[in-house]
C-alpha cells in the first residue's frame, strides 16, 4: 500500500503545468486533490514517473455567472460547488450531487477537474455534467478546445483528453427551473455509487444519466425519448438500463445493478415531476 | 466505592493523544525489519524450495524457513500446522509440514535492514509446488470420494470431530407436536476487522529469554505455543503485551509470534542482536487471520398447542478451514446453543467438525453461540407464529429458570435470569405497543421517503452464553497484590496489582484496578498496575469466553484476602497471591451429551425495530433495545460500551459483512469491498437496559457480558424483517441484493411464501 517512488514538481499556473508535463512526456501527470489519483498509485494501478502538481492553481478555483451556464474552474473542489449559492440557485443538481461525494474529507481535497479527468464511471460528477449536457474546456500546448460532456468519455478511466492537455473550466447550462433530482444508492454510508442516477426534467424536455452502470457514466437517452413520447414514469423507467453495460463486482451482480437502475430512474423521475 | 463507579480509563489519555504504544510502535529506529511469505496456496504439495536468490539481495539479513524451525508445529489446541510449510522436515511434527493447506499459510521469514529489503527479496524466493485438490468448502468437504485435508488423521471424511445430545426420546415426542418447523439455516463468516493489524517486536532481554512485544488474548497460551515451536523451556519465553488494538478472538491464535521468536532466537545464536520487528498490511491481516466460522444448521423443532417445546432435532456443520485452531470449542459451544436458552425434554444434536482448504474458523465474540443462536432463535420465532403466539410469551413458556434441566441433562448453574431478562427487554422496549414511526438518523443514512416502498417491523431474541471455559478445561486464574505503607500503620498507602490479564480494549485493566482498590480499602488512585507480562504475572486465562472480570475479580479477592493476612503479619511490602478456581466443568458423554458443561452464564434479550425499503433491499435498524444481567457493573459506562460496541459488530455481521471465499482464496481483502458498517450504518438508536442480578460465584455477583450483546442480533434484524415483509430470511448477511432477491422469490407465484 504504498506507491512506487516519483518525483514531484509543483506548477504554479495551468500553462506551467501543461509546459512540466510536455517536458517530463508519456509518465507524467497531473496531481489534483489526489483522491482518486493516490489510491491507484498505492495499489501500483498506477506508477507516473513524475506528478506535476495543480492543486495550487488557485486561478482555476472559481464559480461564476456565464449567462446562458455558470463556469466552474477545474480546480475547484467539491465542498465549494456544494455550497455555491450560484450553483444552488441556477444549478441545484449539480451543488446536491457534489454533497454526496464520498465523505467531507474526500470533498475538501477532491477538485471537479480531478472528478471528470479521472473518468471513472462510478463517480457522481462525470454522470451529473452528462446528465446536464456540460462542455469541459480543454487547454494544451496549442491553445485550448471545448469537449462536449457526451463526447469526452470513451472507456473505463479513459477521457478524450491528450496527455498534456488540462482541464480548466466546466460549463454547465442553468436549469432554468427544471426539476431535478440525484438518486444515489451506496451499500455503506458516504461510500461510492452501487448505482446512482442524475436526472432534470423541463416541459418535454429531460436528461437522465447514470453513474456505474458500465465502463464509462451512461446518457440513458431511451429513458428520455420515451418521456417526450408520452410514456409514463413507471414504462421510461423500464428503459433505464437500455443504454448500460454494467459490470458485476465484488460489491453487486449485473441483475441487481439493473434492478437498481430501474428503481432509481422511477425514483429520480418521481421526484423530478413534483 | 470503586466497584460500580464508571471510573475512567487508565489507558483514555495515552489513546486520546496518540502516546499509547501499539505493538507496531514499539520498534525502535535500529530494528531490522522481517517480512512474513505466505504460500499463496491452498492445497498442494511443495517440492521444491530455493531462497538462494531472497539470501543474496541487498540488506537480507536472513532467510527462514521450516529446516530452520525446531519443532515444526503449533496450535491452540492441536498442533495441526506447520510453522513453515517445508520440505526438510524434523522428525517431531505430526502433520506433513511440506503440504500448504491455506493460502496464508507460511513458508518463510525474510529479515532485512529495511521493510523494502525484505519485500523486495521476499519475491525472489523461489518455490514449485503440485497442486493437490482444493477442498472449497462443507459441501465438497463432505461429497463421497473428497480428498482429504488431513489425511494423516486416517478419519474416512473431512469431518473430524463431532458432538452429539441424546435426551429423551426423539421419535416418540413428534407425535405430541402441533406445529413442526424445519429449516436449512446458512452462517457466514465474519472478518474480526480490529484496528490494529497484526505487528510484532522480537528480542532477547536481558535475562536471556527469547521476548515478544505483541498483541494477544493469553499471554501464557502464547508463551507456551512459542516454547514448543522453539523447543525452550516455557520460562525462557517472554511475552509482553503493550497497547492492544482489539481482539474479539482474533488474537487467540499465532500470527507473527512464533516466526519473530524463532528470528531473535536465530539470530542472537549468530551474533546478531538487533531487535526484529514486522507488520502486517490490512490485506495480510485480513487474508491470514481466522475468522468466525461459517457454516450450516439444520434444525427440525415441533411444539404443542400451548407453544411449549416437546422436540428439538439439530444438526450443524462448521467449517473448520485448513487447521482446527479452537474449532472443536467453538463446535461445543455452538452445539449447546442449538436448543436455546430452553427446557427441551426430547433433543437430538449433531454437530461436526469439518475440515476444508479455506482460511480457519475460530475464536470470535461469542464463539460459536451467535450462530447457533440464530438458527434457534429463527426457530421460536417461526414456532411463535405458526401457532400464533407472541414471540415474548412464547419464550416465558420455554425458557429455562433457576432448577431447570438443561440441554446437557444436568441442573443449570444457579442465578438463572432468562425470564427476568425476557420480561424487562418486552417491557423496556414497549414491545407490546404499536410501532410508533421511525426518527430520522442523519442525511446520508436516512431511507429516502417513497411511499409504499418503505415498510416497518419489529423482532424480538434472546439467549444465553456461558462464562468461562467450558467442558472440564482447566480453568484459573492468578493475581499478585502487593500492599505498601508504613511499618506501624494499620492501613496501606498504596497497592499495586500484577495480572497478565489482556486488555484488548474492552477497559479490563481499570476493571481489575476497581476491584483491586474495592477488594482492598485503597482508593483507586493509589492502586497501580503491571500488567500483562509473563515475567511478572502468573497465568490470568484468557480475555476470551466472557470471563475476565469474573475470573480475574475472583482472583484479585483472593490476592487482597492473602496481601491482608500479610500485612498484619507485619510483612512491608505485603505480598498476597491467589489462584482461582471456580466450579469445576465436565466434558459431556461422547454418545448422550450428558455432563455440566459450564458453571456461569449471562443472559441477554433484544427487541429491534427496523425500516426496509423493499425495492432496493436497503435495511436501516431505528432501534435496538439491548437487554442484559450483567450481575454487577463493576464499570457501567464500560458495560454500555461493550453493548453498543458488540451491536455494533454484529450489525455488520447481520446486515453487511460479505467475506467472499472461492477455492480457498479470499477475493476481498480490504475494507472497500469487505463492509464493516460505518457510523452512518450503524443503528439509529441502541438502548442498554442493565440488570444486576447477582451471580452466586460471581466477584461482587459480576457476570461475563461482552459477548451476549453480540448473540441475539442477526435473529431479531431476521424476526423484524420478516414482520415488516411477511417473508423468512435464513441466510445473510442481508445485503440489499439479497434481500431483494428474496422478496421476488417470495412474490413469485410458484414460492411457497418462504
Ligand atoms: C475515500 C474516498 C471516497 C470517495 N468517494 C467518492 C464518491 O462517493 N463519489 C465520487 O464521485 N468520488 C468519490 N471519490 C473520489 C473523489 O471525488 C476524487 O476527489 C475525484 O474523483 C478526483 O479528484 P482529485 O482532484 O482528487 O483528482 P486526482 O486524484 O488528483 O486526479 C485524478 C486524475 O485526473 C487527472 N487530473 C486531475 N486534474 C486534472 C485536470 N485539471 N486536467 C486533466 N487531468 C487532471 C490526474 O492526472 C489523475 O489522472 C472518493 C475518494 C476517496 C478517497
Amino acid at each position: 500500500m504504498i506507491p512506487a517512488a516519483f518525483e514531484y514538481v509543483r506548477a504554479g499556473s495551468a500553462e506551467e503545468a501543461i509546459g512540466l508535463i510536455g517536458e517530463h512526456g508519456e509518465d507524467a501527470k497531473f496531481l489534483a486533490g489526489g483522491h482518486s489519483l493516490l489510491p491507484l498509485m498505492k495499489l501500483r494501478l498506477a506508477q507516473p514517473t513524475v506528478l506535476v502538481d495543480i492543486g495550487r492553481v488557485t486561478d482555476l478555483s472559481y464559480i461564476r455567472d456565464g449567462g446562458d451556464h455558470i463556469a466552474i474552474g477545474a480546480l475547484t473542489r467539491h465542498m465549494d460547488i456544494e455550497n455555491s449559492q450560484l450553483l444552488r440557485a441556477d444549478v441545484p443538481l449539480l451543488a446536491h450531487a457534489a454533497s454526496h461525494v464520498g465523505d467531507p474529507q474526500v470533498r475538501h481535497r477532491g477538485t471537479i477537474g480531478g472528478s471528470l479527468a479521472h473518468a471513472d464511471p462510478a463517480s457522481d460528477l462525470p454522470a451529473t455534467t452528462l446528465a446536464l449536457g456540460a462542455t469541459y474546456v480543454a487547454q494544451g500546448p496549442n491553445g485550448t478546445r471545448q469537449i462536449a460532456a457526451g463526447d469526452f468519455y470513451q472507456g473505463f478511466l479513459t477521457s478524450s483528453l491528450e496527455p498534456d492537455e488540462m482541464l480548466t473550466e466546466i460549463r454547465v447550462p442553468k436549469m432554468n427551473g427544471a426539476g431535478w433530482s440525484f438518486q444515489k444508492f451506496n451499500r455503506r454510508a458516504q461510500d461510492w455509487a452501487i448505482v446512482g442516477v442524475a436526472a432534470w426534467r423541463r416541459n418535454g424536455d429531460s436528461g437522465v444519466a447514470l453513474v456505474n452502470m458500465g465502463s464509462t457514466p451512461v446518457l440513458a437517452s431511451s429513458v428520455s425519448t420515451a418521456l417526450a413520447g408520452g410514456a409514463s414514469i413507471e414504462d421510461a423507467a423500464q428503459q433505464a438500463a437500455a443504454e448500460a453495460d454494467p459490470q458485476a463486482d465484488l460489491n453487486a451482480s449485473i441483475e441487481y445493478r439493473t434492478h437498481l437502475a430501474k428503481v432509481l430512474v422511477k425514483r429520480a423521475l418521481t421526484e423530478a415531476s413534483n | 466505592m470503586s466497584v460500580g463507579s464508571s471510573s475512567i480509563r487508565i489507558d483514555a489519555h495515552a489513546k486520546t493523544t496518540g502516546e499509547a504504544q501499539y505493538p507496531g510502535d514499539r520498534a525502535p529506529a535500529h530494528a531490522l525489519a522481517a517480512r512474513v511469505v505466505f504460500t499463496d496456496q491452498p492445497h498442494a504439495r511443495l517440492l521444491r524450495l530455493d531462497v538462494a536468490k531472497a539470501e543474496q539481495m541487498p540488506g537480507v539479513i536472513a532467510v527462514f524457513t521450516g529446516r530452520d524451525v525446531p519443532v515444526n508445529e503449533y496450535g491452540l489446541t492441536e498442533f495441526d500446522q506447520p510453522v513453515f510449510v517445508s520440505i526438510e522436515h524434523t522428525g517431531r511434527t505430526k502433520v506433513e509440514s511440506d503440504i500448504s493447506r491455506w493460502e496464508a499459510d507460511h513458508l518463510a521469514l525474510v529479515v532485512a535492514d529495511t521493510d523494502e529489503q525484505a519485500t523486495a527479496a521476499a519475491a525472489m524466493i523461489e518455490a514449485d509446488w503440485a497442486q493437490l485438490p482444493i477442498v472449497a468448502d462443507i459441501d465438497q468437504a463432505l461429497a463421497p470420494n473428497a480428498s482429504l485435508v488431513h489425511p494423516e488423521l486416517k478419519l474416512d471424511s473431512n469431518i473430524y470431530h463431532t458432538y452429539k445430545i441424546r435426551k429423551g426420546s426423539i421419535d416418540a415426542a413428534w407425535a405430541d407436536a402441533a406445529v413442526i418447523i424445519e429449516t436449512t439455516y446458512e452462517l457466514p463468516y465474519q472478518e474480526h476487522a480490529y484496528l490494529q493489524p497484526e505487528a510484532a517486536v522480537s528480542y532477547i532481554d536481558e535475562e536471556g529469554r527469547v521476548t515478544l512485544e505483541v498483541a494477544g488474548q493469553w499471554a501464557h497460551e502464547d508463551q507456551e505455543q512459542i516454547a514448543h515451536a522453539l523447543d525452550l523451556p516455557v520460562d525462557q519465553v517472554r511475552v509482553i503485551y503493550p497497547a492492544i488494538g482489539g481482539a474479539f478472538g482474533g488474537r487467540e491464535d499465532m500470527s507473527l509470534q512464533i516466526v519473530l521468536g524463532l528470528a531473535a532466537l536465530r539470530l542472537a545464536e549468530r551474533g546478531e542482536h538487533r531487535p526484529i520487528a514486522s507488520r502486517w498490511s490490512r490485506e495480510e491481516s485480513i487474508v491470514g487471520h481466522h475468522k468466525r466460522h461459517r457454516g450450516r444448521i439444520h434444525a427440525k423443532w415441533g411444539a404443542d398447542s400451548n407453544g411449549k417445546l416437546v422436540a428439538v432435532q439439530s444438526e450443524a456443520w462448521l467449517d473448520a478451514g485448513a487447521y482446527n485452531y479452537t474449532t472443536n470449542k467453538v463446535l461445543g459451544n455452538c452445539h449447546l446453543g442449538q436448543a436455546g436458552p430452553y427446557e427441551v425434554p426430547n433433543a437430538q444434536i449433531d454437530s461436526h467438525a469439518v475440515y476444508t482448504n479455506s482460511v480457519p474458523g475460530g475464536a470470535f465474540r461469542g464463539f460459536g453461540g451467535p450462530q447457533a443462536a440464530f438458527a434457534a432463535e429463527s426457530q421460536m420465532n417461526k414456532l411463535a407464529e405458526a401457532l400464533g403466539i407472541d414471540p415474548v410469551e412464547i419464550r416465558l413458556r420455554n425458557a429455562v429458570h433457576d432448577g431447570s434441566i438443561g440441554i446437557t441433562q444436568t441442573v443449570m448453574p444457579a442465578g438463572v435470569t432468562m425470564l427476568q431478562v425476557i420480561e424487562r427487554c418486552a417491557s423496556e422496549s414497549q414491545f407490546h405497543q404499536p410501532l410508533t414511526p421511525a426518527e430520522p438518523f442523519s442525511p446520508f443514512a436516512s431511507l429516502p421517503p417513497v411511499e409504499g416502498d418503505l415498510l416497518r417491523g419489529r423482532g424480538f431474541a434472546c439467549s444465553f452464553k456461558n462464562v468461562g471455559f467450558s467442558f472440564g478445561f482447566p480453568e484459573r486464574c492468578e493475581a499478585t497484590i502487593v500492599l505498601h505503607g508504613k511499618p506501624d500503620s494499620p492501613t496501606a498507602e498504596r497497592g499495586e496489582l500484577f495480572h497478565a490479564g489482556a486488555d484488548v480494549g474492552q477497559g479490563a485493566h481499570t476493571a481489575f484496578l476497581q476491584m483491586a482498590a474495592e477488594a482492598t480499602g485503597l482508593a483507586f488512585e493509589n492502586m497501580t498496575g503491571g500488567f500483562s507480562d509473563t515475567s511478572s504475572s502468573g497465568d490470568s486465562g484468557s480475555a476470551s469466553a466472557s470471563r475476565l472480570t469474573f475470573m480475574s475479580g475472583n482472583s484479585i479477592l483472593g490476592a487482597a484476602e492473602a496481601a491482608d493476612k500479610a500485612w498484619r503479619n507485619g510483612d512491608r511490602p505485603a505480598v498476597g497471591h491467589f489462584r482461582y478456581v471456580p466450579p469445576p466443568t465436565e466434558a459431556l458423554d461422547p454418545e448422550t451429551g450428558a455432563g455440566a458443561p459450564n458453571f456461569s452464564y449471562g443472559y441477554v434479550a433484544q427487541t429491534v425495530e427496523l425500516t426496509v425499503d423493499r425495492a432496493t433491499g436497503h435495511i436501516v435498524v431505528d432501534r435496538v433495545v439491548s437487554t442484559h444481567d450483567v450481575g454487577r457493573a463493576i464499570n457501567p459506562a464500560n458495560v454500555i460500551g461493550q453493548i453498543e460496541g458488540a451491536v455494533v459488530q454484529a450489525h455488520g455481521y447481520a446486515l453487511s459483512e460479505r467475506l467472499q471465499v472461492e477455492n480457498g482464496r479470499v477475493l476481498n481483502p480490504r475494507f472497500s469491498t469487505y463492509l464493516i458498517p460505518g457510523i452512518g450504518d450503524v443503528p439509529t438508536r441502541i438502548e442498554s437496559v442493565v440488570l444486576e442480578l447477582a451471580d452466586p460465584n460471581g466477584p461482587w455477583g459480576a457476570r461475563g457480558m461482552a459477548e451476549m450483546p453480540f448473540m441475539t442480533y442477526a435473529p431479531a434484524v431476521v424476526a423484524a424483517l420478516h414482520d415488516a415483509t411477511g417473508v423468512w430470511f435464513d441466510s445473510f448477511p442481508l445485503t440489499p441484493d439479497r434481500v431483494t432477491a428474496v422478496l421476488a422469490q417470495a412474490a413469485a407465484p410458484s414460492s411457497s411464501g418462504r
